[in-house]
């Protein structure tokens, strides 16, 4: 079954080449002529998964420096240049692969190529002491802003904390902590480059307005020189039971606007049929206004501001669903955490209707359309499937893969996994309020 | 020190860049239904997702006298029940097409967003249509969408981010300017909103004669006259009358209101004034010279506060049109924005300042100008790949009172402004002496190096 009014549209008739330099650089590229614009995009097969204990945090804070210049380009060359191009560009961390984007107008591809090799060969050339000061306090700021200064900012952390034990490669998150941040040496960056920034170790793409021929000369000739290295260890053992075997709970007082209810439960490895099971019952379930939850918590208890479950697909380790319930004002979190067991548990015994699949999967073919409908978007993706499943071709057909997925197999992943004794549960609960005047220097905002 | 050892590849001369394609800012085609609603239409070959942006001319200072909100609880209010559909089942049948409706309201008026793929607009715009043409507005929704409110404000309080920004706006604007307040209501207005109150702004201010929808997409093979008949057609109203527009004033005398919160980690900045809107013909001036000031993570204040201080991890110069005219009565808000840790706090603003002033006297160079322009000319294709944002700067002008071809001519203007024009337009935007400091941190650690720092007097509010 599955919908596919719009089969063709943005998925399909995409196509992707599949190229490999002598090197071992993986080059994956495609083409559409739509827009005078071309995507680069390269992605390491390291991510904090292969960081070590004491240096937290290290893949995130070199990824900084990826952006500190390389042998011939200075300082913040890489902005300057590729911004003053008229592209726009970044780079990004997470727990499985580290990203660096480009995208530029199409006449400018072959300039984001040369700075991609030239850090990809030469960064060491550049990488100085004073910019590894620089960026462990940009990262240190950016972790201050990003987790500790907002409310509920560390409960990511805190929940993968709980859903994988020490010492497994995912416990810790890819912004790591104050102190390792503190303790990276820049000898630890070199390291660091030299065992997992290697053309072998790497996915290119290349989509947009390109000649395919000549892009792939032009690959040739910058990355074509860059000497592969094994130098790489696999990252430590991700395995783990599919259930957590029992509930892990964290309750917490904090400087929080409101009560919280908050979960992660243990899912299926992304590349397979359950985690896009797991995905569309977790859309049924949360991923909207017309949602189970929703409709249950915000509309009819009124017990919740908002609610919602998502998947966040991980390849290495079990996927992780995501609840996150804020309280309305004066309710308790075991009546929010009661309905949210009944929901759950009415939804494994009955599994989704007809057109609870047709919503949920309309809503899945639309953000597929959204992601696959630019070319960074579409880049991106690429490499993805390239580095963490072996083929980029994945990519274009993943859509109809999500539209396959039988209520069936919904209600089976959900009466497997989506059970109070498979979450890690963190629950919030404001400090007191205050009644003397408010602006006594109280220190109510410190870690706990 | 350097690891030169460790290269060994071959290196190449930087590449020149290839002969540039040509792209232009896609001009829309107007035109108008017999209902009065005005039509702009864009075909983007290849953009599967479609997107509609519905204006409608209810903006916030239409709001009653104390019921700051209810454009915002209205607008909520639209997509929660019709006259065929309860609210549970509009959100599903929406959902059902693979849609997302949004509604925001705002000083210049409310949109109304709507994203679906091209194989299902025909039901999503009658969805849209129902939801503009007949909301039930039942009292236990709006009851509903008042509580839900009523939880979101403590929230947003929380964020260092939203709280710099209501405090900003409450210093610059007098108290009797709705601009001054918050866009979506305080606790003591929103609560007194009702079903009532809410059809009566509905009833004042939503009308197809003052209402203009920009749809935008792949449209190949969609009758997209014969759709609109159909939906947004059969909505009715009369012509309505023009609302006079109170003008804009503000106080921006150089002052530092501290938001104590104690404990905190970080210092929220938010440093503002406002100045003209899009219809003034600094306007390009003024975009390029506040890239160049901070606009991106090369530009003065990031080269300075991040990339050599390492005290943030990015400060942000922006003009945001708050409301604009026609007639040039508008404003809008110019700011830099970002977040220093706390013990840095005092350097990071004196550093700020003397980026400011370094700017006031030596001006841009001839490289910063021509970097910035070929940054946000040449970003443009890539800005305007998807329907959404293409769709969203169409509404924006309409909204705005301007042109339909005025983003295009910004481009042209931008490429033809010099580095003297883009000086004077950045520094008399940001002058030292006329800027309103709004920070949100911790009161004890940071009030002394502030006040040392002698950019104003120093007040501190509580949380």
């Amino acid at each position: 079954m599955g919908h596919t009014a719009t089969a063709q549209a943005g998925s399909g008739g995409l196509t992707a080449t599949e190229h490999r330099l002598a090197n071992g650089l993986r080059v994956v590229l495609s083409e559409d002529h739509l827009t005078p614009v071309a995507a680069v995009c390269l992605w390491y097969d390291v991510g904090s998964r292969h960081e070590v204990k004491g240096r937290t945090g290290l893949a995130h804070l070199f990824e900084h420096l990826m952006f500190q210049g390389s042998a011939s380009v200075p300082g913040n060359g890489h902005f300057e240049l590729v911004q003053g191009a008229g592209g726009s560009l970044n780079g990004t961390t997470s727990f499985e692969r580290t990203n660096y984007f480009e995208t530029m107008p199409a006449h400018q591809l072959e300039l984001a190529l040369w700075l991609e090799a030239d850090r990809m060969g030469s960064l060491l050339a550049a990488l100085d002491e004073e910019s590894m000061e620089n960026q462990r306090d940009v990262v240190k700021n950016e972790r201050r802003q990003r987790y500790d200064n907002v409310p509920y900012g560390t409960a990511f952390e805190r929940l993968t904390a709980m859903a994988y034990p020490e010492p497994h490669p995912y416990h810790h998150t890819p912004i790591g902590s104050m102190a390792d941040l503190d303790a990276a040496s820049l000898e630890d960056a070199r390291a660091f480059f030299r065992t997992y920034y290697a053309p072998n170790n790497a996915v290119l793409s290349v989509v947009g307005d390109i000649d395919p021929e000549q892009t792939l000369a032009w690959i040739e000739k910058y990355f074509g020189s860059i000497p592969a290295h094994d130098g790489k260890q696999p990252p430590r053992d991700g395995t783990l039971p599919d259930t957590m075997g029992g509930q892990l709970r964290e309750e917490i007082t904090e400087d929080v606007p409101a009560r919280a209810l908050m979960a992660a439960y243990r899912l299926p490895h992304d590349g397979t049929r359950e985690c896009d099971a797991a995905d569309v019952a977790l859309t049924v379930l949360g991923g909207g206004e017309s949602s189970r939850l929703h409709n249950r918590l915000v509309r009819r208890d009124q017990t919740a501001v908002a609610a919602s479950f998502g998947i966040l697909r991980l390849a290495g380790a079990p996927s992780l669903g995501w609840l996150d319930v804020k309280a309305s004002s004066g309710v308790e979190v075991p009546a929010i955490e009661a309905a949210v067991d009944e929901e759950l548990a009415r939804f494994a015994a009955e599994g989704p209707t007809a057109e609870e699949m047709e919503r949920a999967q309309a809503q899945l073919e639309r953000e597929w359309l959204d992601r696959l409908g630019t070319v960074a978007g579409r880049a991106d993706e690429l490499c993805r499937f390239a580095v963490l499943f072996g083929d980029p071709q994945l990519a274009l057909t993943a859509v109809q893969r999500v539209l396959e997925v039988t209520a069936e197999e919904v209600q089976a992943v959900a009466a497997a996994r989506l059970r109070p004794d498979n979450r890690a549960v963190l629950v919030y609960e404001p400090l007191a309020a205050d009644d003397s005047d408010a602006n006594e220097n109280e220190n109510e905002g410190a870690e706990q | 020190m350097s690891d030169t050892a460790a290269v060994t590849m071959t290196f190449h001369p930087r590449p020149a860049a290839g002969q540039p394609k040509p792209w232009a800012f896609p001009a829309p085609e107007r035109g108008s239904l017999p209902n009065g609603l005005t039509v702009l239409r864009c075909h983007r070959p290849g953009q599967q997702v479609i997107a509609v942006e519905v204006n409608l001319a209810a903006p916030l200072d239409a709001e009653p006298e104390g019921l700051d909100g209810v454009a915002t609880i209205m607008a909520r209010a639209l997509s929660e029940g019709t006259d065929k559909h309860s609210a549970e089942e509009f959100a599903a049948e929406l959902e059902r097409c693979g849609a997302t409706l949004d509604a925001h309201a705002d000083h210049p008026g409310l949109r109304v967003s709507l994203e679906v793929p091209a194989s299902r607009l025909a039901k999503a715009l009658g969805l849209l249509a129902e939801a503009l043409r007949a909301p039930a507005f039942a009292d236990s929704e709006v009851d509903r969408l008042v509580r839900n409110r009523l939880d979101e404000i403590p929230h947003e309080l929380a964020n260092p981010q939203r709280r710099a920004a209501k405090e900003l706006y409450r210093q610059l604007f007098p108290a009797s300017l709705r601009m001054s307040r918050p866009r979506q209501g305080t606790e003591e207005t929103v609560a007194r909103i009702d079903s009532a109150a809410v059809r009566a702004f509905y009833e004042a201010h939503v009308r197809p004669a003052t209402a203009t929808a920009v749809v935008v997409g792949d449209l190949a093979g969609i009758d997209l006259d014969a759709l609109l008949a159909d939906t947004l057609g059969a909505w009715t109203g009369n012509a309505g009358q023009a609302r006079p527009v109170p003008p804009v004033e503000s106080d921006d005398t150089g002052r530092v209101v501290i938001v104590d919160r104690p404990g905190a980690v970080q210092t929220q900045l938010l440093i503002g004034r406002t100045g003209p809107d899009r219809h003034d013909r600094v306007w390009a001036a003024q975009v390029l010279g506040t890239y160049c000031l901070g606009g991106t993570l090369t530009s003065r204040l990031d080269k300075v506060l991040r990339e050599e201080k390492g005290y943030t991890y990015g400060v942000r110069a922006f003009g945001q049109v708050l409301r604009s005219t026609a007639d040039g009565r508008g404003a809008s808000m110019l700011a830099i924005s970002g977040s220093v840790d706390t013990p840095n706090t005092g350097p990071a603003l004196e550093d700020l300042w003397k980026v400011l002033r370094t700017l006031a006297e030596g001006g841009l160079t001839d490289a910063e100008r021509d970097v910035a322009v070929q940054n946000l000319v040449g970003v443009a294709p890539l800005k305007f790949e998807t329907a959404a944002a293409v769709a969203g700067t169409l509404a924006d002008q309409v909204e705005q009172e301007l042109p339909d071809d005025y983003q295009a001519q910004l481009y042209a203007r931008l490429a033809e402004t010099g580095t003297l024009e883009a000086t004077t337009a950045v520094v008399q935007a940001f002058p030292v002496d006329r800027l309103v400091t709004v920070l949100v941190g911790d009161a004890a650690q940071i009030e002394g190096p502030v006040r040392a720092l002698g950019i104003g007097e120093v007040t501190v509010v509580g949380n």
